[in-house]
């Protein structure tokens, strides 16, 4: 079992070390000393456990998850010993890990507000997507004449890019959150329905005999036949929706917000609060990555029936 | 106590496109099948076989004339009639288990969802699935599938049974462990029922059936109707070694083989004419 454990798994821990090492032991360049390293060193002793439990848990892949941390490790390493101790580039635009997590320690409750409000914005414009262009492509992709109507339409209007319709949310939409949704939603919708659409296409017409003779009513078709036979793609749109999603509640917060991730980063940005954006750029991939995650999981648990082994 | 059912082909004709270039796939076919009997429709590929098929299972309207089960004409698909297609007739979203029990839902026989449950695990295991029952489609072997797809037929106890080619694409060995299958099945009391059997295979046709119609190709006919004397429970091994089943096979090959010879030369003609 041990010798399963790749060799590399030494150097992602050895790299942990110096990085750990360098941190406590070589002082801080002279106009940084200020920061306090705890943060850091936490990260640094987090990362070691996430990537033993790695390696314990996900045992057949332990190749890709050491290759995966030993780029994480050697990131730390350099950033470390080029921004933050040798201090070659400007340090008010590119600080030291040491500053950038410390963010992370002061900041903390702020930014998760932020990010647990960012969230649920998105989450209430991509569920209403998800119920209205789910059904609506189904049907769209079944009925022949519909789809010669909203196909030429949702081909016209799918490109348009969601933040165009910001100015007329922004002004015809109460408060900032319901403007969102409304965006979100815009962003997220064309997507699905055209990966819906093309899932209904992409059911093959021998299935469809044989359901058909069952006699099953238009109805059951839809939802016992179409619904998981298209569902392969509706994945598919599903994943562009949300990375849509996450860029138009980005940009609006930015734009427009007073709370939120995107706001996070705009608002520091004018105070020149460099390390502040770098936590909060931080912040959006540790969320991605985890609602990436949770998408991945609810995706391999629908399309089980795929997997040919 | 059984009822079985007729089924009769009226006058079939089946024609695609419009006026411009029409392309006749069936003329004037007529077929009685009388209760209880196994009818296999024998021909090469492209003379209307499986458009046959599709008509009786009431997915395609024929342009003229109509199918008649007990008397009754078809209008559309329907749970009376029992199919199996080549390979695609399983929900690949669907366990093996969930598949039957779909069919057997639509077919409003059993109300209760154990009655159901009960019936779909019964005929897993009468085609010795019994431990795929939670397997997936894709992760089953064709022959499996099809044993699938056949207990799936079995289940929803339909007055008649059509299967396209069910067995084509399969290999050999396979092949003709699902014919005896078939037959073990076929032949007990209730689950025995009237069939419309499509194959290319001139062995399997004789094994199975009762009568086999030779259909010709370009525009689709039924050329001729053999009957097939063999006694039941048939014996493969004894069968084909008797003179009669060799000079039916013979008969039926040399069919065959002129049908095809005589296509061969008119595509030849076509491809000239086009040239």
């Amino acid at each position: 079992m041990m010798e399963k454990i790749p060799r590399t798994a030494i150097a992602v821990y050895l790299l942990l070390a110096l990085a750990l090492a360098v941190q406590v032991l070589v002082p801080d360049a002279p106009h940084l000393a200020a920061a306090d390293a705890t943060a850091f060193i936490g990260v640094l002793v987090l990362l070691a456990i996430v990537f033993t439990a790695g390696l314990v848990i996900q045992k057949k892949d332990a190749r890709a998850v050491t290759d995966l941390f030993l780029v994480i490790t050697v990131v730390m390493v350099l950033w470390e010993v080029i921004l933050g101790k040798l201090s070659l580039l400007d340090p008010l635009l590119f600080p030291g890990p040491a500053q950038v997590f410390q963010i992370f320690a002061s900041d903390g409750q702020q930014m998760l507000y932020g990010a647990v409000g960012s969230l649920c914005i998105m989450a209430t414009g991509y569920v209403l997507a998800l119920i209205l262009a789910i059904p609506l492509g189904l049907y769209i992709g079944w009925r022949r004449r519909l789809f010669d109507v909203a196909y030429p339409i949702a081909k016209a209007v799918s490109p348009i890019p969601p933040t165009v319709y910001l100015p007329y949310a922004i002004v015809l939409l109460p408060t900032f959150a319901s403007a969102s949704v409304f965006l979100i939603f815009i962003g997220a919708f064309w997507p699905i329905l055209v990966g819906t659409i093309y899932g209904v296409f992409a059911v093959d017409h021998r299935i469809i005999n044989s359901a058909k003779t069952l006699g099953l009513t238009d109805r059951q078709m839809v939802r016992r036949i179409l619904l998981p036979g298209a569902m392969p793609s509706i994945f598919s749109g599903a994943m562009i929706s949300l990375i849509m999603a996450f860029i138009s509640i980005t940009v609006a917060e930015m734009i427009a917000a007073t709370s939120g991730l995107g706001w996070y980063i705009e608002y520091n940005h004018q105070f020149a609060n460099y390390d502040k954006v770098i936590a909060g750029m931080i912040l959006i991939a540790l969320v991605v990555i985890g609602v990436m995650f949770i998408f991945d999981r609810i995706q391999r648990h629908c399309l089980r029936w795929q997997q040919t082994e | 106590m059984i009822i079985l059912a007729t089924i009769t082909l009226d006058n079939l004709s089946m024609q695609y496109g419009n006026n411009g270039s029409r392309y006749t796939a069936l003329s004037e076919v007529n077929l009685t099948i009388n209760e209880g009997n196994f009818i296999s429709l024998i021909g090469p590929s492209g003379c209307g076989k499986s458009t046959i098929i599709d008509i009786v299972s009431g997915l395609k309207a024929p342009t003229t004339g109509s199918v008649l089960i007990d008397r009754e004409p078809v209008s559309g698909p329907g749970t009376d009639r029992g199919t199996v297609f080549q390979d695609y007739s399983l929900f690949p979203w669907m366990t093996a288990f969930e598949n039957i029990c779909f069919a057997i839902e639509h077919t409003g026989g059993c109300q209760t969802k154990t009655e159901i449950e009960k019936q779909a695990e019964e005929y897993l295991n009468l085609v010795g699935l019994k431990r795929f029952r939670n397997a997936y489609p894709n992760t089953l072997s064709g022959g499996m599938r099809q044993r699938v797809s056949i207990a799936r037929m079995f289940s929803m106890n339909p007055k008649v049974f059509l299967m396209d080619e069910p067995f084509g694409a399969l290999d050999s060995l396979n092949r003709i462990y699902m014919q005896d299958l078939l037959l073990n099945l076929w032949s007990e009391g209730e689950r025995h029922k009237t069939v419309l059997f499509v194959t290319h295979d001139v062995d399997e046709a004789l094994l199975l059936s009762d009568k086999i119609a030779v259909m010709t190709p370009s525009p689709g006919k039924i050329k001729e109707v053999i009957d097939v004397p063999f006694s039941r429970p048939r014996c493969r091994k004894s069968l084909s070694a008797t003179a009669e089943y060799l000079a039916l096979k013979s008969h039926l090959l040399s069919v065959l083989y002129c049908e095809m010879m005589g296509e061969l030369a008119q595509q030849e003609r076509n491809f000239r004419g086009l040239a």
